[in-house]
């Protein structure tokens, strides 16, 4: 077994073993948890210091690494030919950083679900079976393993929110629940299609193998996706476009995308704080992850032709959700719509098809999972002390917890873009690459680079709105002083929590080598995968 | 450089417990030590220092960060360490006894560190970071007391401004990279310069240029985005000295030298118009102000516009030389302001009064109880005015004259430019000389407290000395042995620009003789208006008043630009909330309803049709059931029936 498999299946043996625990031994159940999550934590850092980086990945199997092959399922279906369902692992330069992103927000998670005192059998055992789901998504190279985990990720999710949640949680669960699976659902349809167009050169069947459905010489001429001679259309559009748009559709509801993004503020602000640092620090990464594993290496014909639209996409997200996290009157709310506008950066990175923006797009995406995680949890702090969380109802908290505040502040100034931090390498890139789309002439003009730093400029508008409204002034509170007592400023195992998050931020944002040094390879794969269609 | 930075280090991990101050000093000691000896004598006149590392590599292109250091990024670090080693120790009198005070002193060295790294950066995105962190220390320190809900709004009025030109610049360096592929300023501007190669008067080296002004424009407080500044004198007062009049304000001005050889001919005349316009309107403002340190943030606003203009019309070795000497001189203007609001709070403490202790209508005569503060003060404000004998008489006559020169050499419509200028030139020493007239001559409203035994007295030592320094720098031998020509400072000596227009004797004559006797008259009518009492202009005119209000741009915004995107927000939130998620929630609706009606479609007509068969089975079996009775003549009847039937039928049939 490789460490790979370790990685996704660690935290199934912490299921197994909480489960198999008496209920009288619940106080343990948090430290198998963290221990485990821990230990996945050292083992993602390990894969990551072993990476070789000059690997490119992509289509090509050879330059993955850590990588896992074995038969899963292998039927013979007679007339249609013989099914073939590989157990195959793998990570290039895109999906590692997630990887490590994965097991440090999911370690901020755990830490976060320390107060959980309802069934925390369930709650631990659902939290560890949703870690599994999760790495096995970003490290499955076999479509029909992805979709596997993909589908598992959604049932711990849908109860996390539905049980542990606040008020209207169930009405939120099931938004979320249906919401993602009807992406889901209609991917599945794509995945038969490409599975009846694609064939294993070595073997003959057809395949689920991802890789071998980015090389156009496995296609069968004729068949329903194939690149040439495909005389297939839906309702007068051709087959592979609607194969992109639908698997688009799918990663979009994830990632989200204006306007398919309603279910984010409510899964967000109804979800427990643990629950909403995973949606907003691993979850919409899939969507990110997705567009550029699946849609953009399979579909690199149409990746080239659409990036127009998907560009305007991530600029009206960008917008539209900065100008909506404005109008917010609750914290969570206003940074739950904040990540819609940061997540709009990554598809116009992504968009952009330059090496710049892609890879700002993925830095994005590393440097957002962790500030909202730490965001949410600092959410989470003033929640748990007083159950409010208003923007109206507080005033003036400097003064009474400094250094709630001054986490904050490095938090809001960390994600509104300072330089020094990581989401300003991120969000540069991305802009820079947008500009250098024209001379590459890839079809993303300059207004929509112009539009998204008009973006930045908004989210540095509600964010130090937020600040000088919460936290300058004199204190005043919605609760008097019933409230002044309760917010005690943060303990040591909060601190513990935030501080490697916000040093990390700081870190990267000083030293973006650590990440795009091994990304590098694989963006520049990716995008000769691409340039041939331009 | 480093120093600054380690103090920052040191004190953000001590807290609380370091609250002298001594940290910061020594390091900010150290740093001008270095800047002095270590680079700014080495490499004046000398030789161009580079060194650099590979910071990330992205895409095909390696990005570098290193340190520059040639004639102008030297003259730029030795200037801020310079003007930051006095504000320090002024400081550590003024600050004294502050709750923050360890905060101040961490903010103070933080900002150090990113403005010396401003000066020395090699690559352009390095040079942003540095910006952009020189912005945030100043936010930091505007807001320094949070609790006052005016700073809380100023700060984050100055850093939003501050974003917007940000984002010029951001666009500035984007469109650089796209064109380029290098970001290294030595690559950029060097001896074998990139740009040598590109025809300048391509449409993306205008939008270049735009864009790198917009972001010189919100730092450098340019007209219509130097709103922030008088807002930012929330700060304390040694901080307004420092950033927000002598270094981090002049980071714009400084930008626009760095990147002078990518402008071409429309954008340096943009520069140029703004630059005037700043200077004029800002000029105006400043007639109109009560608060002292709003005087002089609008004065510190006009000269950056006089700056502008000196970098627009192709003289950026005059703009760094007034950058230079206006650092000395407007930093000595706030210090010694400093000192008189120092005092006023401590008369207002001790007498209980209800004033605000920055307002000039509650000054005057001071000169008696401040002597020195006074003549530090009169020397900075003549330098300002330009007064011979001062340093502000040779950079401000150089860019005056320059501009004649670059006027009389492209035709008569650009007088207009020099016209307005020796105009805003007479102005500032109006504004200056009421300023003056008005704190330090006169009588003082609050005589009679000081008789009653309320000390009021001249500012304590470690202020006064940093005073005094900055006072002899702002005197012409800091800059040169020439009492007149300008020409023969060292500044201007050594960054030579080569001008296309000729020098004009004439213009070094008159136009000095012009400002300097032009001032004297103002001076005599200030004089005569503010301490002989016979002020012409009633307080409520509505031009003093016009200028009181900053023009009503602030108002202005707040209407147009805040509540647009205010409303706008809101508009989208409804949106959201009700087309966006109402199509979802019409979609779920829509399915249940769907539900139901296939639900009673399955109950009435699917169902429906099952029960049906099973109904009409039993209804039949029910008729039937009758027939057996047991009962013979039933049997018979029945069958009887049956069998008459079947005949009828046989004979319809």
């Amino acid at each position: 077994m490789g460490l790979l498999s370790i990685l996704i299946f660690l935290p199934l043996v912490a299921t197994l073993l909480i489960l198999v625990l008496p209920t009288s031994a619940k106080a343990t159940y948090k430290y198998i948890a963290l221990g485990f999550t821990f230990l996945q934590f050292g083992l993602s850092l390990y894969l990551y210091g072993n990476f070789e980086a000059s690997l490119g990945g992509i289509q090509q199997l050879e330059a993955y690494q850590f990588v896992e092959q074995l038969s899963w399922i292998r039927m013979d279906l007679g007339a249609i030919g013989k099914l073939e369902i590989d157990y195959l692992v793998g990570v290039d330069g895109i999906s590692l950083p997630l990887i490590v992103l994965s097991t440090l927000v999911m370690l901020m998670g755990v830490g976060a679900s320390w107060n959980i005192d309802k069934s925390p059998k369930g709650y631990f055992a659902l939290l560890m079976i949703l870690n599994t789901a999760v790495m096995g998504i970003f490290s499955a190279l076999d479509f029909f393993l992805f979709y596997v985990f993909y589908e598992v990720m959604l049932l711990p999710l849908y109860f996390l929110i539905g049980i542990w949640g606040g008020e209207r949680r169930e009405y939120a669960a099931i938004k979320f629940f249906i919401y993602t699976l009807l992406g889901s659902v209609l991917m599945l349809l794509v995945i038969v299609g490409l599975y009846f167009s694609v064939i294993n050169p070595v073997t003959g069947a057809h395949t689920f193998n991802m890789l071998h459905m980015m090389n156009p010489a496995n296609y069968v001429d004729g068949s329903f996706f194939a690149y040439i001679a495909n005389y297939h259309d839906i309702f007068g559009i051709p087959a592979r476009l609607i194969g992109f748009i639908v698997l688009f559709f799918a990663f979009a509801i994830k990632v989200p995308i204006v306007p398919l993004h309603t279910w984010l503020p409510d899964a967000h602000v109804e979800a427990p704080t643990p629950v909403s640092i995973i949606l907003a620090g691993i979850l919409l990464k899939i969507g990110g992850y997705g567009i550029i594993r699946v849609c953009y290496s399979i579909f690199p014909d149409i990746a080239a032709t659409t990036n127009w639209w998907l560009a305007l996409i991530g600029v009206v997200s960008i917008l539209y959700g900065a100008l909506n996290a404005l109008a917010q009157k609750d914290l969570k709310r206003m940074i739950a719509y904040s990540s819609v506008s940061h997540m709009g950066f990554v598809l116009l990175g992504i968009a952009s098809l330059t090496a710049e923006g892609v890879s700002g797009a993925m830095f994005q995406m590393v440097s957002h999972g962790f500030l909202s995680a730490a965001l949410f949890f600092l959410v989470g702090v003033l929640y748990d002390r007083v159950h409010d969380r208003y923007i109206y109802n507080f005033r003036g908290l400097a003064s009474l917890m400094p250094k709630y505040t001054a986490y904050v502040a490095i938090a809001f100034f960390a994600s509104l873009g300072l330089p020094g931090f990581s989401a300003f390498i991120g969000e540069a890139f991305v802009i820079i690459g947008a500009f250098n789309a024209e001379s590459m002439t890839t079809g993303v003009p300059r207004w929509m680079a112009i539009g998204g730093s008009i973006g930045i400029l908004l989210s540095a508008a509600y964010f130090l709105w937020t600040l000088q409204r919460m936290f300058f002034g004199q204190t005043r509170l919605q609760g008097g002083q019933v409230w002044k007592e309760a917010l005690t400023d943060l303990n040591t195992r909060e601190q513990v929590i935030l501080f490697p998050a916000l040093a990390l931020a700081l870190l990267l944002g000083i030293m973006p080598s650590l990440i795009f040094s091994n990304l590098n390879a694989s963006v520049l794969q990716l995008i000769d995968l691409i340039q041939p269609y331009l | 450089m480093l120093c600054p930075l380690l103090a920052f280090l040191i004190q953000a991990l001590l807290g609380k417990k370091s609250i002298s101050g001594n940290i910061a000093l020594v390091a900010i000691l150290a740093s001008t030590l270095i800047s002095l000896f270590g680079v700014f004598l080495p490499i004046w006149n000398e030789t161009t220092v580079l060194q650099k590392w590979a910071w990330f590599t992205i895409g095909q292109h390696t990005l570098h960060v290193g340190i520059l250091v040639n004639n102008l990024t030297a003259l730029m670090q030795l200037v801020v360490c310079i003007i930051a080693l006095p504000v320090h120790i002024y400081s550590r009198a003024y600050m004294k006894g502050d709750s923050g005070i360890h905060r101040y002193w961490m903010y103070l060295s933080l900002f150090c560190f990113a403005m010396l790294g401003l000066t020395v950066s090699l690559n352009l995105l390095q040079l942003y970071i540095f910006w952009e962190l020189v912005g945030f220390a100043s936010y930091l320190l505007i807001g320094f007391w949070f609790t006052k809900e005016t700073a809380a709004q100023a700060n984050k009025k100055a850093f939003l401004i501050n974003r917007i030109g940000d984002i010029g610049f951001l666009i500035g360096i984007a469109l650089v990279y796209a064109n380029c592929g290098t970001l290294d300023l030595s690559t950029l501007f060097g001896e074998t310069s990139v740009l040598s190669s590109i025809d300048k008067n391509t449409s993306w080296v205008t939008f270049a240029g735009l864009a790198f002004f917009l972001g010189a424009m919100a730092k450098s407080a340019q007209f219509p985005l130097h709103i922030w500044l008088p807002d930012a004198m929330e700060g304390p007062t040694a901080v307004s000295s420092l950033i927000h009049a002598a270094t981090m304000v002049a980071a714009g001005v400084f930008l626009l030298c760095t990147v002078f050889p990518l402008f071409n001919e429309t954008v340096l005349l943009v520069i140029t118009i703004i630059g005037t316009l700043t200077a004029l309107s800002a000029a105006l403002f400043a007639l109109g102000q009560y608060d002292i340190k709003k005087v002089l943030a609008f004065s510190t606003i006009s000269q950056l516009g006089f700056m502008m203009v000196g970098v627009g019309i192709g003289a950026w070795n005059a703009a760094m030389f007034h950058l230079t000497t206006h650092a000395f001189f407007k930093c000595l203007l706030f210090l010694s302001a400093g000192a008189v609001i120092h005092e006023m709070a401590h008369l207002k403490a001790k007498a209980q009064l209800a004033i605000d202790p920055q307002d000039l209508r509650h000054m005057g005569g001071l000169r008696h109880f401040m002597p020195k503060t006074f003549v530090c003060m009169v020397i900075a404000s003549l330098s300002l005015a330009g007064f011979p004998l001062t340093s502000g008489y040779l950079s401000k006559d150089s860019i005056v004259i320059t501009a004649y020169e670059w006027a009389n050499h492209l035709g008569a419509a650009y007088m207009l430019i020099p016209i307005l200028l020796i105009i805003v030139s007479l102005l500032t020493a109006f504004y200056i000389g009421r300023l003056i007239f008005k704190t330090f001559f006169g009588s003082f409203k609050y005589r009679s407290l000081t008789a009653a035994g309320i000390s009021f007295h001249e500012a304590p030592k470690a202020m006064l000395i940093p005073m005094f320094f900055l006072a002899a720098g702002s005197l012409f031998p800091f800059f040169g042995i020439s009492l007149t020509d300008y020409h023969s400072a060292w500044i201007m000596h050594t960054l030579e620009t080569d001008s296309s227009y000729p020098t004009l004797a004439q213009a070094h004559l008159f136009i000095p003789a012009l400002l300097t006797g032009g001032a004297i008259l103002v001076w005599l009518i200030g004089w005569n208006w503010y301490v002989k009492q016979k002020y012409p202009l009633s307080e409520n005119n509505v031009l003093v008043y016009f200028a009181h209000k900053q023009g009503y741009i602030n108002e202005f915004n707040e209407r147009v630009f805040v509540n647009g995107v205010i409303k706008l927000s809101r508009i989208l939130y409804t949106f959201d909330r009700y087309v966006v998620d109402g199509l979802t929630k019409f979609f779920s609706w829509f399915v249940r309803q769907l539900s139901v009606v296939v639900y009673w479609f399955d109950k009435h007509i699917v169902d429906g049709l099952v029960n049906l068969a099973a109904n009409a089975t039993y209804y039949i079996g029910h008729l039937v059931r009758h027939v057996q009775n047991g009962q013979l003549q039933t049997y018979l009847g029945f069958a009887l029936t049956i069998v008459v039937l079947g005949i009828l039928y046989l004979i319809i049939k």
